[in-house]
This record gives C-alpha cells, sequence and structure tokens, in this order.
C-alpha cells in the first residue's frame, strides 16, 4: 500500500519550472531514496510535499487523502514532518527541549512529553547530554538531534533532506544505522541523499529527479546500471 | 468649454492638492532612497533616519540664522557633512551588530536616534524654530494654480540630486560596487569587492541624502528636536511601498505617498491625514510586502 | 571549544537549588506585602509602585518579545486601552475601576487578536514596523475623537469611589498603599503567569517559534494561533499595568499612554534586564525607575556635586542642574546602545556571564 502518491506534481517559479510533472509511490514501511544532481528539484518537491507552498500543478496524496494547499502544521499532525537540509537546531533551548517541542505535538501534557523525548534521545543517542543548548552540539550531533525531534511527534512518513550532508564517514555510518532502526519501527521514509553508497545500502526503491523531471525509478540496482542516470550523473560523482 | 464654478474650483483644489503632493513628494523620495540604499547594502533598518534628517534640518537653521546661508545653497555643506557623520555612525557603532540578530540592529538604531533627538534637544531647547526666508510664503502661477516657491525649488534640487545619483549608480564603478553589495553581498565579496566599505559609504549617502531632505523641507516646516520620528515612519512606509532595496521604488512611493497626503489632508482633515499614510502602509504590508514594484534590486 | 563561542553557559540548567530559590522569593514577597508597615516615606512608596508598574509592563512585553520572538515597538496601544477604558468608564459611567480595568482587559485581548491576525503573518522588521504603525493609528484616532476621548485635553479623574466590602470601608485611595498593594499584587500575577507559560506546553511551542519559525510550523505547531494566544496574554497585562497608571496618576492623554515614547520604556525593561528570563523585566525595572526617577529628582547632580567631581558653581555643574532632569531619555538612548554593543543579553545575561567565567577559570 502507497503511503504517499505524488501525481503529476510540477512547481513553477515565475518561469522557472522546478519541479515538472514528477509521478511516483512511496510504499509503507520503505526506504524510498531521492536523489539526482544539484538543482534537480528534490528539496522543491520536499517543500511542495510538506505544504510549505501547495504544487502549481498535480496531487499530493498522503495516507489516501489529498495534501494539496494544507500548511506545514497540519501535514505534520496527519503524520508527515521533515529534516531540513541546512540543520535547523532550537539553538537556545536544551538538547531536551529540542526535541520536546516534536513530542508536544502528540501529548499536551509536559511530562508525557518529556518521557517521549527522552526515549527518542536514546534512540539517536544523545540522552547522555539532555541539558545542553542545542547551539553548542557539532554538526553530526545537531543532525541526529533533529532526526530525535521528527520522530518525537510520532510521524508515519518521514522525509530526510541530505540528513548526511558534511558528514564524516563515523558519523554517516551512524545515521545509516538510525534510518534503519527507524525502518524497522515500521516509519516509512524518503531520504535526499548525495552518498551512493549510502542510498544503495538504504533505499528499498530509487526516485532519479533531473532539471525538475523524474528521470527513473526502480530498485538500486537498476538505478544503478540505467544509462540515463549515469550520463545526468558524470562528473557530480563522489 | 466652461466648467460649472462650483466643479472648476472642486478640480483646482484637486489639481492644487496633487501637485503639492508630487512636490513635497518628491523630498520625501529623497528620504526613501536613502533608507532603501542602507536597507539595500546592509539588511539594517535604520530607525534613525527621521533623526538624520533632522540634523540636516537644524544645520541648515544655523546656517541661516548665523550665517545667513540660503538654506538651499546650504546643501552643498550639508550633503558632505551629513555624508562624513554617516559613515563614522556605521564605522562606529552599526557594522558592530551587522551579524546579530535583527532586533538588536533595530534596538541599536532606536538608541542613536534618542540619542540625536535628546543632544539637540538639549543644546538647542524643544522650541519650535521657523525657518523664514524671503520667499517662504510666496508662490508662483502654474497652469493657472498657485504653487508655493519654496517647494518649486526643492523639487528642481530634488530632481537633480536624484539624477546625480542614478548617474552615481549606473554608471561609476564604486556605485555599480555598491549595487552589487544589495544585490549578493556575498558574491560581491567574492568578486573582490570591500563589502565593508560599501556599508560605510551606503550609510554615509542615506544620511547625506535624509540631511539633504531635512534642508530643503527646512523653509516649509516646524523644526523641532522630536521632527525626525514621523519621518522615519514615513521613510518606511515609503521604502515598503516601493520595495525594499528598491531605488525606483522608492523614488515612486515617495511621489505616492507625498500625493496621498496632500490628497487626504485636503479632504480628510489635518488630524487624519497621518492615519491615512499608515493604513496605506498595512494594507501594503498585508497584501504585497515586496512592494508595489515588487523584489528589485538597487 | 564550542561553548566557549557562545556567549551563555551551555548547561541550560539554573545553578541554585530550587528549594532555595523558593524560599528565597517567598523570603521577598512577604517582605513586600509586610513593607508598607515599616517603610512610610509616600516617596518610597511612590517609587515602588512605579517599579510595579514597569514590571507589569515589562513581564507582558517579554512574554510575546522576548519567549515568543516577536518584537512589537507598538505595545502602548494596549496600555492605552487599559488607560482609556478605565479613565473613560470612570468619568462618563461612573463605574469603579476595580469593574472597569477588567474591560480594559478584555478590550485589550480583542484589540489584539485583530491587530495578531492582520499583522502576525509579517516576519521580522516588517512585523515591527506594522506594530509601529498600528499603535499610530490609535494614538492618532484617539486624539481625534474628541467626542469620546477628550482628545488631546486628556482625561482627568481625581475622585475614586471608596472600596467597600460588605459595608465596611477598605480604602479610599487617599495614599499611597492601596495603589502599592495593587500593584505588588499584578506584579506577582504576572510572575507567576510567566512562570507557568513557560514551564507549560505554551512556553515550549512559544520559544519554538522564536528560534525558528519554519522548523515550529514543520512541527506541526499552528503559527498565527500561538502568537495570538502570546499576544493575547501580553496585551492583557500590558492594559492592567496601563489602567493601574491611569488610576494612580490621575490624568491621561494620547501622548502618555499611546505615544511610541510609551512602547520604546515598554521594551527597554526587558532590554535592559534580558528578554526570555522571568527576572530579566524585574531587574530591568528595578534598573530603569531609580535611574529616571534619580534623573528627574536631581539626585544625580547633587551626588556628583557632593563627591566633588562636579564643583556647584562651574559651568558644568550650572548645566547638569538645569538640564540633567530632562536628559532622562538620552540616558534611556546611552544605555540602549551600550546595552546593545556591550550587554546584548541584558544585565542579568552579563551577569550570568561573569559568575560563570569566574567559576570555569
Amino acid at each position: 500500500m502507497a503511503i504517499l502518491e505524488i501525481r503529476h506534481v510540477s512547481k513553477f517559479f515565475g518561469g522557472l519550472a522546478a519541479n515538472s510533472d514528477v509521478s511516483f509511490e512511496v510504499p509503507e514501511g520503505t526506504v524510498m531514496g531521492l536523489i539526482g544532481p544539484n538543482g534537480a528539484g528534490k528539496t522543491t518537491l520536499f517543500n511542495c510535499i510538506t505544504g510549505f507552498y501547495p504544487p502549481s500543478r498535480g496531487e499530493i496524496v498522503f495516507d489516501g487523502r489529498r495534501m494539496n494547499g494544507l500548511k506545514p502544521d497540519k501535514v505534520c499532525k496527519l503524520g508527515m514532518v521533515r529534516t531540513w537540509q541546512k540543520v535547523r537546531p532550537l539553538t537556545n533551548l536544551s538538547v531536551l527541549d529540542n526535541v520536546m517541542v516534536g513530542a508536544l505535538r502528540r501529548t499536551n501534557s509536559v511530562r508525557r512529553a518529556r518521557e517521549i523525548a527522552f526515549e527518542q534521545l536514546r534512540v539517536v543517542r544523545l540522552e547522555n547530554k539532555p541539558s545542553l543548548l542545542a547551539g553548542a552540539l557539532p554538526i553530526g550531533e545537531r543532525k541526529r538531534l533533529e532526526v530525535a525531534r521528527v520522530l518525537a511527534t510520532g510521524p508515519k512518513l518521514l522525509l530526510l533532506d541530505e540528513v548526511m550532508g558534511g558528514l564524516n564517514p563515523a558519523e554517516s555510518e551512524e545515521i545509516i544505522q538510525l534510518i534503519l532502526d527507524i525502518r524497522g519501527r515500521g516509519i516509512t521514509q524518503m531520504v535526499i541523499e548525495h552518498d551512493m553508497k549510502a542510498i544503495m545500502r538504504l533505499s528499498d526503491r530509487i526516485v532519479v529527479l533531473n532539471s525538475g523531471e523524474k528521470l527513473a525509478e526502480g530498485s538500486p540496482e537498476e538505478i544503478v546500471n540505467n544509462p540515463e542516470v549515469i550520463a545526468a550523473y558524470l562528473g557530480v560523482e563522489e | 468649454m466652461p466648467l460649472h464654478p462650483l466643479c472648476e474650483r472642486a478640480m483646482s483644489v484637486f489639481l492644487q492638492s496633487m501637485i503639492s503632493g508630487i512636490l513635497i513628494g518628491g523630498v520625501y523620495a529623497l528620504i526613501g532612497i536613502g533608507l532603501t540604499i542602507i536597507f539595500g547594502v546592509m539588511r539594517v533598518i535604520n530607525f534613525a533616519h527621521g533623526e538624520l534628517l533632522m540634523l540636516g534640518m537644524y544645520g541648515t537653521y544655523y546656517l541661516f540664522t548665523l550665517f545667513h546661508v540660503d538654506p538651499f545653497v546650504s546643501i552643498i555643506i550639508i550633503i558632505p557633512l551629513m555624508f562624513v557623520f554617516g559613515a563614522l555612525l556605521q564605522k562606529g557603532f552599526i557594522n558592530r551588530v551587522l551579524a546579530a540578530p535583527e532586533h538588536n540592529q533595530i534596538l541599536l538604531t532606536i538608541g542613536l536616534g534618542l540619542v540625536m533627538s535628546n543632544a539637540i534637544m538639549l543644546a538647542f531647547t524643544s522650541d519650535y524654530k521657523i525657518l523664514s526666508t524671503t520667499y517662504s510664503s510666496s508662490s508662483v502661477k502654474f497652469l493657472g494654480l498657485s504653487v508655493s516657491t519654496p517647494l518649486v525649488i526643492s523639487f528642481a534640487i530634488t530632481a537633480a540630486i536624484t539624477i546625480a545619483l542614478y548617474w552615481f549608480l549606473l554608471k561609476t564603478d564604486t556605485g555599480q560596487a555598491i549595487r552589487a553589495t544589495a544585490q549578493d553581498r556575498e558574491a560581491a565579496r567574492l568578486m573582490g569587492i570591500n563589502v565593508k566599505r560599501m556599508s560605510i559609504i551606503a550609510f554615509g549617502l542615506g544620511a547625506a541624502l535624509a540631511g539633504a531632505a531635512g534642508s530643503l523641507i527646512s523653509p516649509t516646516y516646524y523644526i523641532f528636536p522630536q521632527v525626525g520620528g514621523g519621518f522615519t515612519l514615513k521613510a518606511f512606509v515609503i521604502t515598503v511601498l516601493g520595495g525594499m532595496g528598491s531605488i525606483v521604488g522608492a523614488t515612486l512611493g515617495g511621489v505616492l505617498i507625498g500625493v496621498a497626503e496632500s490628497v487626504g489632508g485636503v479632504y480628510l482633515g489635518a488630524g487624519w491625514k497621518e492615519v491615512i499614510v499608515f493604513i496605506l502602509f498595512l494594507l501594503v504590508l498585508l497584501f504585497k510586502p515586496s512592494g508595489l514594484l515588487g523584489k528589485s534590486n538597487v | 571549544m564550542l561553548t566557549d563561542s557562545l556567549t551563555r553557559p551551555a548547561v541550560a540548567a539554573s545553578r541554585l537549588p530550587t528549594a532555595l530559590k523558593i524560599a528565597a522569593i517567598g523570603a521577598i514577597v512577604v517582605g513586600l506585602f509586610f513593607l508598607p508597615r515599616y517603610v512610610e516615606s509616600t516617596y518610597a512608596l511612590h517609587m515602588m509602585i512605579l517599579i510595579f508598574i514597569n514590571v507589569i509592563m515589562g513581564s507582558s512585553w517579554n512574554i510575546l518579545g522576548g519567549y515568543t520572538g516577536q518584537f512589537s515597538i507598538g505595545h502602548a496601544a494596549y496600555f492605552g486601552v487599559g488607560a482609556y477604558s478605565v479613565m473613560m468608564l470612570m468619568q462618563y459611567r461612573q463605574i469603579a475601576p476595580w469593574w472597569g480595568i477588567w474591560v480594559g482587559v478584555l478590550a485589550a485581548v480583542v484589540v489584539a487578536v485583530v491587530i495578531g491576525s492582520i499583522c502576525f503573518r509579517l516576519r521580522g522588521p516588517y512585523f515591527v514596523l506594522a506594530s509601529i504603525a498600528v499603535a499610530e493609528i490609535f494614538r492618532v484616532t484617539v486624539l481625534n475623537v474628541k467626542g469620546v476621548t477628550n482628545g488631546a485635553e486628556g482625561i482627568l479623574v481625581t475622585e475614586i469611589p471608596p472600596l467597600t466590602i460588605g459595608g465596611t470601608v477598605i480604602t479610599d485611595w487617599f495614599s499611597k498603599v492601596p495603589f502599592y498593594y495593587a500593584g505588588l499584587v499584578f506584579a506577582i500575577l504576572i510572575i507567576f503567569v510567566t512562570w507557568l507559560v513557560r514551564e507549560s506546553k505554551l512556553g515550549y511551542y512559544f520559544q519554538a517559534i522564536r528560534e525558528d519559525q519554519d522548523a515550529a510550523h514543520s512541527l506541526g505547531i499552528n503559527l498565527t494561533f500561538y502568537k495570538n494566544v502570546s499576544l493575547s496574554i501580553s496585551a492583557a497585562f500590558t492594559a492592567l499595568a496601563g489602567s493601574l497608571y491611569a488610576v494612580y496618576v490621575g490624568f491621561i492623554d494620547p501622548g502618555t499612554v499611546l505615544g511610541i515614547d510609551v512602547s520604546i520604556e515598554i521594551i527597554m525593561i526587558g532590554i535592559i534586564g534580558g528578554m526570555g528570563t522571568i527576572s530579566g523585566p524585574v531587574v530591568g525595572a528595578l534598573v530603569l525607575v531609580p535611574l529616571s526617577e534619580a534623573l528627574r529628582s536631581n539626585m544625580i547632580t547633587d551626588a556628583l556635586m557632593k563627591a566633588g567631581v562636579v564643583g556647584e558653581e562651574s559651568k558644568v555643574g550650572v548645566f547638569l542642574k538645569e538640564h540633567l532632569s530632562q536628559a532622562h531619555m538620552l540616558i534611556y538612548g546611552i544605555l540602549v546602545v551600550i546595552v546593545i554593543l556591550f550587554m546584548p543579553q541584558g544585565v542579568l545575561g552579563f551577569l550570568k556571564k561573569l559568575t560563570t567565567r569566574k567559576a570555569r577559570s
């Protein structure tokens, strides 16, 4: 069953088509990789999906429900959350408070939110520094914090935007394990990533965007052997 | 074909207020352009802009009363003086908060404005001063309507300054560097432009234009230390109307506000004309915050 | 190390044990309740009342500005709504102020929600400008509808009906003591409300909005709704401060309660003391009120002369004596510049920084 359906979605900014007639489905419980050269329209698609702006054309259907025009907070309440390409810690709040903001989406009780927050901090292995200000964390931990925060909202679908960007191999490996762990809990994920090896390991299926259009879709093996995909990436790889 | 006398009267009242509005609008444009340049280059909202105008007014007043320099001539002195003052302000104060959160920048300029207006009040008292020249209340005939002479002269000077400014920004290296910095600070820096220097020049320019505007309106406005506040707000309305960072927008915005105020003042009474400007402001902020001309570059 | 690059300690939790804190606060509150018994100077009471009003003004602004990050420089609108409501009701309908203030609070909340729904879609400096414009619209309107508000002449009410409960007269409002207690109670109330907000879901959501609106939005926070809640609380208490001020002083006009000077003084309390903290506005009030009173009453000039820094007959001395009392806005301006440049976290933040540096070394 597809938890997310992207049907002929286009997004225009003035004369520029950032997304052009993109269609695919994300099966529930899987990890969907979203790749493509810079400027392919991946983050734009995320922004459309999560309600930061509506698609110019097409439909976004989540859990059987049409999402076009819904605001980001409504989207979150329905079970879809995203992380940010440029990570956004709530700098002056502590690690714990950051995650509690996410948890409060699920409960009105501050005490219950604190419990949920601690759980998620354990999942991302940041439970040893709850009182530290988020702004004091190094980049790898900020990314994990952001993941904990969105997990705390209790999502059905998690959109991760270059969550491994700027991380060293050890940090990236931690994120990969995290994503597999989240997958094990039954949460569907869509992952934008430039790290090809990681995408190959993580994804059940991959969609390739290029210049706003969907170039290809398929299993990791199919994608990695697709000549058009290789051509689009020539010179951009690694 | 002759119109009914009442109709003709109404027409001439309307035209009169339109023309006054356009003339004063020119000066408003100067204020707006100054503010928009500062915003364009530094992304700083200068809440002390009206006080810079006020300083121009006081400078002009004392040049007139002590040295008998005609206000429209004293612009030649006021502009470079205010330019230096603005540059020093930027270097000494504004520069330190360019990287700070926005509200700190706002507060700093508010604080500087308070210091300027209250220092002047301490030095020269809050008495209303009037600068009257021989031609302060004379008027010229234009298309059968009488128009205030000082307004006409100030409009002419404003036009000259604006043309000079456009030439500077379009044709000189420094001017183009300023525009580049306003468009994309990082890219300008990478291209080798000294953005720090551009910021200093931009603030100096903004201050000079505000001061010039002060000189130009000194024959027709009461001069007192708190006069700046109303102009700061007006300057914001103008720049938001025209699009923050757009000089063309500020030019048109200034004229528009001048006309709206003038026409509104005639038909709704002097007390309400400020409200018109603010309501216009809110409407623009709500429906077209990028300004009537949209997001333009300097 | 990353923590050194931040201006505040990396550990967000407070250093003092909570029990000690509560005991200290309790002692101070009890002390304040008993103060009028032992302090008879009307001037001291006057200062305390001003401090209480400032605490209320500063703390209420702090909820919107410090915690939610919405920088309104138009809070005079709510202050004025409170002031005018209570005064107009007393003057024209003979309604006692202890009922009138709640009308003021209600009116302020209604006004706040309307303004908020319009202005909260604006961000950063645009919101600031809109807030200023709105307050100015209020001021000019009140100034012009002379029939209703008496315009520039203002409203003067010198006779407050005696407060009676079941036949016994509690106070006839002649001394300052009842105003002192009114101020104290409301100041404690706003501080308590601030604490409640901070510890609740509202507090977390407000601060999330302050830190990063888009992130907050994506985490399920309805921005406009929560900003409006914050503004409503803020406006309600600002109106309360305005009402208290109006009844205490006995005279209001558009300039004194709706002018931009009022809005600036309101934000200064939080800025000087420290935004986004409970005690910040209190510190701000404790700094600003004595300072402006000292300036107004020439205390500073006298002190400088006594200390021999400035000669009594000297030019500087004469100048200071004549003018320093009018200089309080100038001093405010200088203070703002100094605080922004050197103590952007306010006095409180600055002191915290000093103590953590000491602790580390």
